[in-house]
C-alpha cells in the first residue's frame, strides 16, 4: 500500500471540490493511502504564464516550502499544474532568486529544491496508469467518452497514452476529437485577457466535441480542469448542460451528477 | 543595431476584430495549414533519415550563428572572388539604399523579384517605385498579393488567406488592364497558367532581377533559392543586373551543413519532400557562363545580430518554414494579417519585438500565445518559441508594457494567495461578495480581470465547502496521525 499526498490544485479546491472528493475516492480504492498538505494553495502557473516571475515565484516558493522534506509521491489533480512544478519550477526559482537577490548561491538553492519536490510529482492518471494494468478500480465504464487531452499534459509532460489507456482498461470506450491537439483556448488568464480569439477556440473545440456527441459520447473527459471550467463555461452560457467531467469523477463512477 | 519592420497603424483589437470576421480567410488558413502539418508528418514518418539530417543541421546552423563574424567575412569575399559584389547593410533604411543605387547605376527601370520575405520586411518594393521603378513579383502567392494590395499572410503562402473565387476575380481584373484573356476557371491549374502568360511578357522586358536567399554557403560564396514555381530561375537569369537581398543570418558554414538542411523547408513547411526548384547562385554570367552581367549580394542585419549571444540567439537559425504558423491555434483563428507586421505566428510573436527593441509588436507576446506549445513541437530547427514568448512577457513587465490594473491585480494576488491565510481569507471574501454576480447559481459577471471570461462564459461560484475544507472536516485526523 502506498501513500500519496494530493496536489489539489486552486482550481479544484476552489470550483470544483467534488473532483477532488473523487479522486480521493478512486486513490483508496486503488489500495493508496491518500493524505492532503492542507497549507497548499496555488502553483503559480496563472502568473508564471503572463510573464509575472516574482510573483509566480512567491507562490512555487510556499509549494516548495509545503511540499518538501518527503519522498512520499505527490499525485496532482490536473496534467497542467504539474508541468509546471516539474517543468518550470527549477528555473523560474532560479532566474527569480537571482533577479530579486542577486545571489547565485541562493538560486541554486532554491532551485534544487523544487527539482527534489518535482521529483516526487505525478499527475493523477498517470500515477493509476503505473500499476498492473488490471488494478481494480471497482469502475464499471460503460459509456464513449471523449477525451481532451490538455496542451501541457500532451507536450509538456509528453504524456499521450494515460489517461486514454486507463479510462479503456475500466471499460470506457475513449473517442479522440477532431483535431485533437489543437488547445482549447483557455491558457490560465489568456481566457480573461484575450477572451475574443479564447472563445473561438473553445467554439471549435466544442463543435468537434458534438460531432463526437451525435457518435454517442457521453462526456467529454479531461485530465485538466481549467480546460473543462472554459468548456463548460461556454456551454453553461450558451444555455446548454455541462457534460465535462474530470477523470477522477468518471473513474469514480461519479460521472452522473446534475 | 535596432532593426525596423512595418507597423500596421490599427491597433491589435481592431485587427484581431478583422481576422475574426473575415470567414474565408478563417476556412482557408484552417485548411491550409492543416493540410501542412499533416503532411510534414506523412514526410517524416515516410523518410526517418530525414530526422537525423534534420538534428545535424540544427547544430549546423546553430554553429553558424556562433561563428557569424567570421563567416561573414568569408561569404563576401568569396563572393566576391566569384565575380559579385557583397555589400553589408545594418538597417532596412540601409538595404533599401543600396537596392536603389545599384538599380541606378545601372539605369534600371523594371524589377521582377521572387519571394522573399526580407524585402518585405524591408519594404522594398516601396522604395523601389518610389524612385520611379516597376516592381513585379513573380511567386504566384505574391503576385496575388501585390494585385490585391496587401501583404503575405503566411511566411510561406503569402496568399494563404484567400480562395481561389478571388483569386480569379482578381485576376479577371487585371486581365482587363493588362489586355489578356481572362482565366477560364477557378482551378489552381488556370490561375497559375494565366500568372505565367502575364508574368512571361515582364520577364523579358526587366533589367533587374532581386531575390531573397534560403541559404548562403559561406565556403564557396553561394546562395541557395528553395521555390516551388521555377520562377526564381527566370528571375536569376533573364534580367541583366541580379540582387540578392538576405539576412545575415542564412549563412552555413559548409556544402555539407547546406545538404542536411536543404530540405527541410519544404518537408517541414509544406510536407514535400523538396521543394519543385532548387536555384543556386554562385557567381555573375562572366563566371557561371549564364544569367546577369553583374551579381549583388546585400547582407541585411536589421536587428538580427542584437540578438546573439542573448538567450535568443537561437531565433536566429529560424528558417522560415512556416511549421509553427500553421500548428497555431492563435494564428488559425486571426490570420497573419493580425499581427500586424510581416512575421506572423509564433516566430512573429518572438521576433517582431525582439527585432525593433519592443518597438512594433510589444502587443503580440501577451495577446498572440495561449501557452500550448505546438510550435515547439512543430520547430524543426528546435527553437524554445513558448519559452521565448514567457521570457518576453516578462521583459514587458519589467519594462511596465503592461495595463497597470493587471499588474496590481497580480501584484496582491500572488502575495495573499502565497499563504494558507491569506488564501482562506480571499474565499471567505468571495463567498461574501459573489452573490452579487450569480444567477441561478452560477456566476455571470466579475470585476477586475476576471471581467473578460465572463464576457462568453459562466462559472462555477466559489464552493461553500472547498476541497481542504471538506478534508480537514473529514479527514483532518489522517494527517496529524501520522505526523506524530
Ligand atoms: S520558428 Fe521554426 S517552425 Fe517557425 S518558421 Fe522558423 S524554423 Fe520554421
Amino acid at each position: 500500500m502506498a501513500t500519496v499526498r494530493l496536489f489539489v490544485t486552486c482550481l479544484v479546491d476552489v470550483f470544483r471540490p467534488e473532483v477532488g472528493r473523487a479522486a480521493v475516492t478512486v486513490l483508496e480504492r486503488h489500495g493508496d493511502r491518500v493524505e492532503c498538505p492542507v497549507e497548499q494553495t496555488c502553483c503559480g502557473q496563472f502568473a508564471f504564464n503572463a510573464g509575472y516571475r516574482q510573483e509566480a515565484a512567491l507562490l512555487a516558493k510556499h509549494f516548495v516550502e509545503v511540499f518538501e522534506g518527503d519522498t512520499t509521491p505527490i499525485v496532482a489533480l490536473s496534467g497542467s499544474c504539474a508541468a509546471m512544478v516539474v517543468h518550470h519550477y527549477p528555473e523560474l526559482l532560479r532566474e527569480a532568486v537571482i533577479e530579486e537577490r542577486g545571489s547565485v548561491k541562493e538560486a541554486e538553492g532554491w532551485a534544487a529544491r523544487a527539482m527534489a519536490v518535482g521529483r516526487e510529482v505525478v499527475e493523477f492518471s498517470q500515477w493509476l496508469g503505473q500499476g498492473s494494468p488490471d488494478s481494480a478500480l471497482g469502475t464499471v465504464g460503460r459509456q464513449r467518452l471523449a477525451l481532451h487531452q490538455g496542451c501541457h499534459m500532451r507536450r509538456i509532460l509528453e504524456e499521450t497514452r494515460q489517461p486514454k489507456e486507463l479510462l479503456e482498461q475500466q471499460g470506457f470506450e475513449v473517442v479522440e476529437l477532431e483535431d485533437s491537439d489543437q488547445c482549447c483556448g483557455f491558457g490560465g488568464t489568456y481566457s480573461m485577457t484575450e477572451w475574443r480569439v479564447s472563445t473561438a477556440l473553445a467554439d471549435a473545440k466544442l463543435k468537434a466535441f458534438q460531432d463526437a456527441q451525435a457518435g454517442g459520447a457521453a462526456y467529454l473527459v479531461s485530465s485538466d480542469l481549467g480546460c473543462l471550467l472554459h468548456l463548460a463555461g461556454r456551454l453553461r452560457r450558451l444555455g446548454a448542460q455541462d457534460p465535462t467531467r474530470h477523470v477522477a469523477e468518471v473513474l469514480a463512477g461519479e460521472e452522473d451528477r446534475p | 543595431m535596432i532593426g525596423n519592420l512595418p507597423s500596421d497603424p490599427h491597433p491589435w483589437s481592431e485587427r484581431r476584430e478583422a481576422g475574426l470576421a473575415n470567414t474565408t480567410m478563417r476556412q482557408t488558413l484552417g485548411l491550409v495549414t492543416r493540410r501542412f502539418s499533416v503532411g510534414k508528418r506523412r514526410v517524416f514518418a515516410e523518410d526517418p533519415e530525414q530526422e537525423a539530417a534534420r538534428r545535424l543541421g540544427v547544430e549546423a546552423k546553430r554553429q553558424a550563428i556562433a561563428n557569424l563574424d567570421s563567416l561573414l567575412d568569408q561569404f563576401a569575399s568569396k563572393v566576391r572572388s566569384n565575380g559579385g559584389t557583397a555589400l553589408m547593410a545594418g538597417t532596412a533604411h540601409e538595404a533599401v539604399e543600396a537596392v536603389r543605387s545599384i538599380a541606378a547605376t545601372h539605369q534600371v527601370k523594371v524589377v521582377v523579384k521572387s519571394k522573399s520575405m526580407l524585402t518585405e520586411e524591408i519594404q522594398l518594393n516601396r522604395g523601389l517605385e518610389a524612385a520611379g521603378l516597376t516592381v513585379l513579383e513573380t511567386d504566384l502567392g505574391e503576385y496575388i498579393i501585390q494585385r490585391a494590395h496587401e501583404t503575405p499572410s503566411h511566411i510561406l503562402a503569402p496568399a494563404a488567406h484567400k480562395n481561389r473565387q478571388q483569386i480569379r476575380e482578381l485576376f479577371e481584373d487585371d486581365a482587363k488592364t493588362a489586355g489578356l484573356a481572362p482565366p477560364v476557371s477557378d482551378a489552381a491549374s488556370t490561375l497559375t497558367q494565366y500568372a505565367r502568360e502575364r508574368l512571361r511578357r515582364e520577364f523579358l522586358q526587366a533589367d533587374m532581377g532581386v531575390t531573397g536567399g534560403n541559404f548562403g554557403v559561406a565556403e564557396t560564396g553561394t546562395v541557395v533559392l528553395v521555390t516551388n514555381e521555377g520562377n526564381a530561375d527566370l528571375v536569376t537569369t533573364l534580367p541583366r543586373v541580379l540582387v540578392t537581398v538576405m539576412g545575415v543570418e542564412k549563412l552555413v558554414a559548409r556544402w555539407e551543413d547546406l545538404t542536411l538542411l536543404i530540405q527541410q523547408p519544404a518537408m517541414n513547411g509544406i510536407g514535400q519532400r523538396l521543394s519543385a526548384y532548387t536555384t543556386l547562385i554562385s557567381g555573375p554570367a562572366a563566371s557561371v557562363a549564364e544569367g546577369p552581367a553583374a551579381w549583388y549580394v546585400v547582407l541585411v542585419d536589421n536587428g538580427r545580430q542584437r540578438l546573439r549571444h542573448t538567450v535568443y540567439e537561437d531565433v536566429l537559425s529560424c528558417i522560415r518554414c512556416g511549421a509553427c504558423l500553421n500548428v497555431c491555434p492563435v494564428f488559425r483563428q486571426v490570420g497573419g494579417h493580425a499581427y500586424g507586421s510581416v512575421y506572423s505566428g509564433p516566430i512573429g510573436v518572438v521576433e517582431t519585438p525582439l527585432l525593433t527593441n519592443f518597438g512594433v509588436g510589444a502587443e503580440l507576446p501577451s495577446v498572440a500565445c495561449t501557452m500550448c506549445h505546438a510550435c515547439k513541437e512543430a520547430c524543426p530547427m528546435e527553437i524554445d518559441l513558448p519559452g521565448h514568448i514567457i521570457r518576453l512577457r516578462q521583459e514587458k513587465v519589467r519594462r511596465h508594457l503592461n495595463a497597470a490594473s493587471l499588474t496590481a491585480s497580480y501584484h496582491w494576488w500572488s502575495r495573499i494567495w502565497a499563504t494558507p491565510r491569506g488564501y482562506r481569507w480571499s474565499l471567505r471574501w468571495a463567498r461574501r461578495l459573489q452573490g452579487l454576480y450569480q444567477r441561478q447559481g452560477r456566476l455571470v459577471r466579475a470585476p477586475g480581470i476576471a471581467r473578460g471570461w465572463f464576457q462568453t462564459r459562466d462559472m462555477p461560484p466559489v464552493a461553500q465547502e472547498t476541497f481542504i475544507e471538506w478534508w480537514q472536516r473529514h479527514r483532518g485526523g489522517l494527517d496529524r496521525e501520522r505526523r506524530s
